[in-house]
């Protein structure tokens, strides 16, 4: 994925050539600093192992209940290998209680990333390519929709939607949804166009194109990874909300995180179904990672670490 | 390139409009917190000051000022110190690529997904108290104890955004050129100093942004609290957005509910105001 320093723990004194750089270590010969080196290297990759343990064993511990009958998730002591069942995923994929909620998120997330990417992109050439008044008033004023708490807006929004017909409907949701999509893709969109030299649409002019031409054929290829990227930050962020959903949807628009919440009843909680449900709903972000994480460090970092 | 003088405003117009249109329940928001409103209840009536002075006079308001400042104080101090530490781990180490997948995984999660597997694993009889008495030690009630409630949504906490953490300061790394580095090695220093006297300083810019999204994402933290212990036990991990949505939602008094917010978005508010203006500086300087 990227290029990895690769400095050997026995230090060859020839120059290792780490992306366009060149380190020239030197040349350290003594077999007391060599073992320094190579403990020093053991307690690196020691911490490494034992942070990934901790990321990864709650990942891995429902995964396996997810395989396991009632029986085998409630045992003391809790069983580690068995023979497993696919019963939980069976049931999660037979009812409505996870598909509708499913088929939500993904009409709500869909539906807010096409708004935000009408709104967000002209909005953010708009503050990347002119100088106008008020600019950085309404580019703060943008992002800091991202930093106010959730539900200074939903909670009057919940009663506007209740007397608009909105609470409980698509658009509703969609619309709200634009809290947490469109400060984000106006932020980083708007870095990666000004990365980009303005001679590029100048270039485009003097050929007799329009602003238009200029964007559609040049700038919009040249932003278009960019572009997924902030959509795909977009989508998790999107896809990820509570708060959200938990104020402003009613009984037809429940989303995936709302409604796992329905398999913790009253009186038992079903977790063979929720530890199933539960890795289902991994799936689009982890997607989403194989896609594009350079390219969000990319954004989130721009301007700021142009060495 | 010639343009209409109108033509930004155009373009920036849809923006604008969203902006406007989050202006308008913000305020009525704001609003409200100068009222004693009630759903059930007719209209808002205007109260003064009431709802502000209820919570800085009482216990329960201190206290979720309190719970809400310790936990984001704590939390991005504890994840910015790993987050470094494991970037610098896999900008040096030689399974750099491979660990980095691995570390990153949990960013992707839903918040609250994480936040009920966390409390499948630590119930009373899970799978991490077994390991811990098989170990010979004594299980913890984690989210159902008065006193360890605020400490496991903490470790949960710590679990989803340290990721984010590492992601940023390992582009930061990157962007330091290792030359420094044999400078440094020349006139003999360690590495512990070169860290802190060069390496520290160039990234600054980049710590302020992650200070920045970390601090004000863990100042109104909300899913990961809700949906393991509710605020509780009593009150031990209510924090200031939790209370708000406990008054409003719960009790129906949308005037109190609104005050808590709207003191949460004013420390919200001071904070990436004075980050962004440092971010500022940090650039053009």
């Amino acid at each position: 994925m990227t290029t990895v320093s690769s400095r050997t723990p026995t230090d060859s004194p020839r120059p290792t050539t780490v992306s366009s750089r060149t380190i020239t270590m030197p040349y350290v010969g003594r077999s007391s600093r060599r073992s320094r080196r190579t403990l020093g290297h053991t307690l690196v990759v020691a911490g490494l192992v034992l942070w990934s343990l901790f990321t990864l064993a709650p990942i891995a511990w429902i995964l396996l209940m997810s395989f396991k009958t009632p029986d085998q998730i409630v045992a003391n002591p809790p069983v580690f290998f068995f023979s497993p069942t696919f019963e939980n995923y069976l049931q999660v994929f037979s009812g409505p209680e996870f598909l509708t909620p499913f088929v939500n998120s993904l009409i709500v997330t869909f539906g807010s990333l096409f708004v935000t990417l009408l709104i967000g992109l002209p909005t953010a050439y708009a503050l990347a390519r002119f100088r106008f008044r008020g600019r950085e008033n309404i580019a703060f004023g943008i992002l800091s929709i991202r930093f106010a708490p959730e539900l200074l807006i939903i909670l009057p929004l919940y009663l506007i939607f209740q007397n608009t017909g909105l609470s409980d409907s698509y658009l509703g949701l969609i619309l709200a949804y634009q809290l947490v999509t469109l400060p984000m893709l106006v932020w980083m969109l708007r870095s990666f166009i000004e990365d980009l030299p303005g001679e590029l649409e100048e270039a485009v002019a003097v050929d007799g194109g329009t602003r238009w031409t200029a964007f559609r054929h040049v700038l919009f290829r040249l932003i278009a990874p960019g572009l997924a990227a902030s959509l795909m930050l977009s989508f998790v962020w999107a896809w990820n909300n509570y708060t959200l959903p938990l104020v402003l949807s009613g009984r037809n628009t429940q989303t995936v995180t709302t409604g796992l919440q329905q398999y913790i009843g009253y009186q038992s909680i079903e977790w063979g179904p929720m530890a199933a449900a539960t890795m289902i709903s991994i799936i689009p972000g982890v997607l989403f990672a194989i896609f594009s994480l350079r390219w969000i460090v990319g954004g989130l970092t721009a301007g700021t670490v142009k060495g | 390139m010639k343009h209409k003088p109108y033509l930004p405003y155009l373009l920036a117009l849809p923006g604008l409009a969203i902006l406007l249109a989050v202006l308008y329940p913000f305020l009525t928001g704001v609003y409200w917190s100068f009222t004693s409103y009630r759903l059930t209840r007719g209209a808002p009536d205007f109260n003064g000051g009431k709802n502000f002075l209820n919570l800085f006079s009482t216990g329960e308001g201190w206290h979720a000022i309190a719970i809400t400042v310790v936990y984001a104080v704590s939390v991005v101090l504890i994840e910015l110190i790993i987050g470094i530490l494991l970037a610098l781990a896999l900008n040096h180490g030689r399974y750099g690529s491979f660990f980095r997948i691995l570390i990153v995984l949990p960013l992707l999660m839903p918040p609250v997904i994480a936040a009920l597997m966390w409390k499948v694993m630590l119930t009373e009889n899970g799978v991490v108290n077994w390991i811990i008495e098989s170990l010979g030690g004594e299980g913890s009630l984690w989210f159902n104890g008065p006193d360890s409630a605020l400490y496991t949504v903490m470790m949960v906490d710590v679990w989803l955004y340290t990721p984010f953490v590492v992601l940023l300061m390992q582009a930061a790394l990157k962007s330091v050129p290792t030359e420094l580095r044999e400078a440094s090695a020349v006139d003999g220093a360690s590495n512990l100093r070169h860290f802190f006297t060069v390496t520290l300083p160039l990234i600054v810019p980049v710590l302020v942004v992650v200070v920045a999204f970390r601090g004000i994402d863990s100042l109104k933290m909300f899913d990961v609290i809700y949906t393991t212990t509710k605020g509780g036990p009593v009150d031990a991990t209510t924090n200031l957005h939790v209370l708000a949505y406990l008054e409003g939602i719960r009790n129906m008094n949308f005037g109190a509910a609104m005050a808590a917010l709207v003191v949460l978005w004013a420390i919200c508010y001071l904070m990436s105001f004075v980050l962004l203006k440092a971010r500022r500086k940090e650039i053009s300087a």
